[in-house]
């Protein structure tokens, strides 16, 4: 936890821009400092906000994790395979029906607002990730693809490490979105664990005006005191964010570039989280999860179902997230994970059991997209492992060089003992 | 699912929104609708008491949210029948456990009382706090551990009144609904589930039907067990919550609503749905780490195989024609199985990983972790273990060995409140009511615990809510619970609000006037956290009045006056009420 305030400066962020320290030099608290922004009109409120994130020039990482193991098959179907129908007989992406990506894979047909990101080189997709020692356990799976430590004692979370390898991170820096608690990933002290259902939930009732709310953040910043710990930090972090999420609800939020998001709680972390890449409030990493993937039954077909449904959002969702981004896309690289692939055969109940490996894409400016990376492995009963997509890719070897080439870290103090091979997913950060 | 049952209930429909859109929603869905979408707005806040000294701006009321479509139980679907999503990974180990707080104020017999009372309740009342200390802890376990022999009246009657479809058997609810599904019992599970978290006589009881169904996992509302999830509650978890585990795991395997959430419904020996099979042993008994190899889960999946439901009722139904034969065995237990009428070689392997060692340790470490700590003593655990084989998997004596230990008595100050506990001890502490229209209001504290992350029962993965406080520590969380309390303070001086009865808060200060701020603040202390706060944290809410603890206190000060409401959700505000 270093984002504490000692000083009694608003925020509590003891590094902020010094711009931004002289706009509030004087105002006597957080509130106040807030209230007094909010009352400010929208356009003014938002020059103002946005300031340099001085600690750090690297990318957002925006990581989504998709819960209860997503069906990379479905996914980034391999309709070059034959296996994968053998395997499939009533789920399996027909080849007409899948976009194509190259000569062996296609994306689901529900992903189509990714195609055009994947062919002006956005999106990269790698193929057959997973992590070192699966146990098809969700929870242990997620456990420890999060904690990304195999072998090593470390109880953290990756997330918490890569933020605490930062400099001076303020309130912002390690943000969950669309859930009031924060994921595994966050867990540990060298982060806040700020999570918000939304930026415009984020409110704290009786506190009306600039003077209630300067009495209510002194109260309770006092009844706060004391060592750090799982109830005082939290209240602390909230504190801290109050006055930024303010200034935010009254400037209000319009998606640029004509982007539509879709309805759904993906697309509204996704449009909140491009809301405050613009603004410049200091986000360094972004969790957000999307789940109901567990689907060992009823899984649906390339043209509907449940998959499908599912997808849609997906699709959409991250398509108007690129393109409301805009140029600020450059500055920002999303990651998806899932703790497990599914079985190569379908079930009796048109669904499929836990598997292994598995699909991630990266999104993002700085992607060498347009290539689906990775060994493929095949399909057929002899190339897998007891009937799951073997894994041929660490998928800590893609983290490795988001963090590397686009949030200028060292990998191994975040990721100790991680793969040092590299695919060229990335291009370097200037 | 092999049958065309409907999917998913039209209130759930509703709270998902235009998303999902339902075809021409009938008049039971619209009205459904209109019940999911005032949920979505929080209630407004009350304006100060027209006492408010001149200029003072009134509160505006919050702007209407929508509840996130991620919180909904389940996406939409076009005639298709997901099982349960997984949301969030739990968080087991906590980095930096929270520092004792000592309850300060007090004889010994008072702490001990208090803690008891904060451990095995929802939530410590004065009325608690006494009972405990005038029988002593050891007797009022005992009560506890006997709840028919506990009245209780009130929470009897609000059921019997405002939820009485939850007495309908599943083939009734399906007789009844079937195919329109307009009647999601989930709803009625949840609201009954608070009612009886907040009013119920029987505490310990309570606290244990919510650890249960945190173990053995059916979410509500979730469409799939619209029928069957009230009765799950009723018959496996309230019937066994203090009774025998290997009881409560054998009717959980054989019940719809289990069934339909891990899949089991639709395995076969030709095509096993490996859903059940895995979390039998992962979650509900042995454990990750309890000596199953991957091969096991197979074998685990093909001796449940039968186990399954009937589709004109809904209720639970042995298909033998599904039913793998042949020699089955593993974890120490094997059967030669040879008939296709195998309910009772399930049920045997059921029975057998109740009583397992791992089952007992796995057991035994969770009720230390809900009780005791986050990071809970070994030997407590160890003890425990034992308590739990030597009584063949009867639950009260270890609750009985639990609640006696050292390692419990020395355990003051190491558990948070989790944000549904919080919503519920706020309601109790402030001594609300069942009123006109209960049923409502309990709707409304659903949505907010909603907000907040932990809706009861919510939880859409199988292995239920974490419990421990790191994986609670989002800011967000702790913003709610503040939100929540002064949400109730401003409902306990909403002279429109007749749903439920708040007593007047001006009682929970002694009736002579204490004759300064601070020994108000005390006094408020006292009644509502059992001890009075520290001088700083006393003195930090007098200065939220602008006053000081030495300031006279008049009847015509706005602490006890319209400021009153704002005063009391400070102090529940305080990391003192969020402490266990």
């Amino acid at each position: 936890m270093t984002a504490t305030t000692t000083c009694g400066c608003p925020e509590g962020v003891a590094a902020m821009a010094p711009s931004r320290r002289a706009l509030l030099a004087g105002a006597s608290a957080l509130g106040a400092a807030g209230a007094t922004l909010a009352l400010a009109g929208p356009a003014e409120a938002m020059t103002r906000l946005t300031f340099a994130d001085a600690g750090y020039t690297g990318d957002t990482l925006v990581v989504l994790s998709f819960r209860g193991g997503i069906d990379g098959l479905s996914v980034v179907a391999p309709v070059g395979d034959p296996s994968y129908y053998t395997a499939r007989p009533s789920i399996a992406i027909p080849q007409s029906r899948g976009l194509k990506l190259d000569a062996r894979f296609a994306l689901h047909p529900a992903l189509a607002p990714l195609l055009p990101l994947y062919t002006s080189g956005k999106l990269a997709v790698v193929h057959a990730v997973g992590q070192p020692n699966p146990t098809r356990s969700h929870f242990t799976d997620m456990d420890e693809m999060e904690r990304a430590a195999p072998g090593s004692s470390l109880r953290t979370g990756w997330l918490d490490r890569m933020v605490g390898a930062t400099a001076t991170p303020g309130p912002f820096a390690g943000t969950t979105m669309g859930s009031t608690t924060a994921p595994r990933s966050f867990l540990g002290d060298l982060t806040a664990d700020l999570a918000m259902r939304s930026v415009d939930s984020f409110t704290l009732s009786g506190a009306w005006d600039a003077a209630e709310t300067t009495r209510w953040t002194t109260a309770l910043r006092a009844l706060h005191e004391g060592p750090a710990d799982q109830v005082t930090t939290p209240a602390r972090t909230a504190l801290d964010a109050l006055s930024t999420a303010a200034t935010l609800q009254t400037a209000g939020y319009t998606p640029a570039n004509g982007a539509v998001y879709p309805n759904g709680g993906l697309a509204d972390a996704l449009k909140d989280t491009a809301r405050l890449v613009k603004a410049g409030v200091g986000l360094r990493a972004v969790s957000i999860d999307s789940g109901n993937w567990d689907m060992h039954t009823d899984l649906g077909s390339s043209t509907g179902g449940w998959m499908f449904s599912q997808l849609s959002e997906v699709g959409k969702a991250l398509a108007a997230f690129m393109t409301d981004l805009g140029a600020a896309a450059d500055r920002v690289t999303l990651v998806t994970m899932s703790e497990f692939g599914r079985r190569v055969t379908e079930n009796g109940s048109g669904g499929v059991d836990h598997g292994y490996g598995n699909f991630s894409f990266v999104l993002g400016g700085g992607v060498n997209g347009g290539s689906v990376y990775g060994t493929w492995p095949g399909l057929a009963p002899d190339q897998t492992q007891a009937g799951d997509l073997k894994a041929t890719t660490d998928y800590r070897s893609v983290l490795a060089e988001v963090l590397e080439k686009r949030c200028r870290l060292t990998a191994s103090t975040v990721l100790p003992g991680a793969p040092t091979t590299r695919l060229g997913l990335l291009k370097q950060k200037a | 699912m092999t049958s065309a049952l409907p999917r998913r209930s039209a209130a759930l429909q509703a709270v998902l929104g235009a998303a999902t859109a339902v075809a021409d929603p009938s008049a039971p869905a619209k009205k459904a609708a209109a019940r999911a979408t005032a949920r979505t707005t929080a209630p407004a806040p009350v304006p100060p008491r027209s006492t408010a000294p001149a200029g003072i701006v009134v509160p505006k009321a919050p702007a209407a949210r929508s509840v996130d479509a991620a919180y909904a139980p389940r996406a939409a679907l076009g005639g298709t029948t997901p099982p349960v999503p997984v949301a969030r990974p739990p968080r087991y180990k906590a980095v930096r456990p929270v520092a004792p707080r000592a309850v300060s104020g007090g004889t010994t017999s008072t702490a001990a009382a208090l803690l008891l009372a904060r451990r095995a309740t929802w939530g410590a009342t004065p009325e608690v706090v006494d009972a405990i200390t005038s029988m002593g802890a050891s007797a009022w376990v005992e009560a506890q551990l006997a709840p028919k022999t506990i009245p209780d009246p009130v929470v009897d009657d609000l059921v019997k009144t405002q939820f009485p479809r939850l007495a309908w058997q599943t083939w009734e609810v399906h007789d009844r609904y079937w195919p329109d599904q307009t009647g999601d019992l989930g709803y009625d599970t949840v609201e009954a589930y608070l009612a009886r978290a907040i009013w119920s006589k029987r505490q310990l009881l309570e606290v244990m039907v919510d650890f249960w169904s945190n173990h053995l996992v059916v979410t509500a509302p979730w469409g799939e067990t619209w029928d069957c999830v009230h009765r799950f509650h009723e018959d496996v978890v309230r019937k066994n919550a203090l009774g025998r585990y290997a009881d409560m795991l054998v009717a959980a395997a054989m019940h719809p609503a289990m069934l339909a959430q891990l899949d089991n419904e639709s395995s076969s020996k030709r095509a096993p749905n490996e859903n059940f099979g895995r979390e039998l042993l992962e979650l509900h008994t042995v454990g990750v780490t309890g000596g199953y190899v991957e091969s096991d889960i197979r074998t685990s999946a093909l001796v449940l195989t039968g186990m399954s439901t009937e589709s004109e009722s809904g209720e639970y139904f042995y298909r033998h024609i599904r039913h793998h034969t042949g020699q089955v065995g593993l974890l120490g237990w094997s059967s030669a199985n040879t008939s296709a009428r195998g309910e009772a070689v399930g049920v045997s392997y059921l029975q057998h990983l109740a009583r397992h060692p791992s089952t007992a340790r796995r057991l035994a470490t969770k009720l230390a972790v809900r009780f005791v700590s986050d990071t809970p003593p070994s030997t407590l655990v160890d003890t425990l273990a034992q308590v739990y084989l030597a009584n063949d998997t009867a639950i009260a004596p270890v609750l009985r060995a639990l609640f006696a230990s050292t390692e419990f008595a020395e355990s003051a100050g190491r558990k948070t409140k989790r944000p549904l506990e919080r919503i519920v001890s706020v309601a109790r502490a402030l001594g609300v009511r069942p009123g006109a229209d209960t049923r409502d209001w309990l709707g409304d504290l659903s949505w907010y615990s909603r907000v907040a992350g932990q809706a009861p029962l919510a939880w859409p993965a199988p292995n239920g809510y974490p419990d421990v406080a790191a994986a609670w520590a989002g800011a967000g969380a702790t913003l709610a619970g503040w939100n929540f309390a002064m949400h109730q303070g401003w409902s306990a001086t909403d002279t429109t609000e007749k749903r439920v009865t708040y007593p007047a808060l001006r009682g929970l200060l002694p009736t002579t006037l204490p004759s300064t701020h601070g020994a108000a603040v005390d006094a408020l202390a006292t009644r509502l956290l059992s001890a009075p706060l520290s001088a700083a944290k006393r003195d930090a809410v007098c200065a939220f009045v602008g006053k000081t603890a030495a300031t006279p206190l008049k009847s015509t000060d706005s602490l006890v006056g319209w400021r009153l409401p704002y005063v009391v959700a400070l102090v529940l505000d305080t990391p003192e009420f969020a402490t266990r």
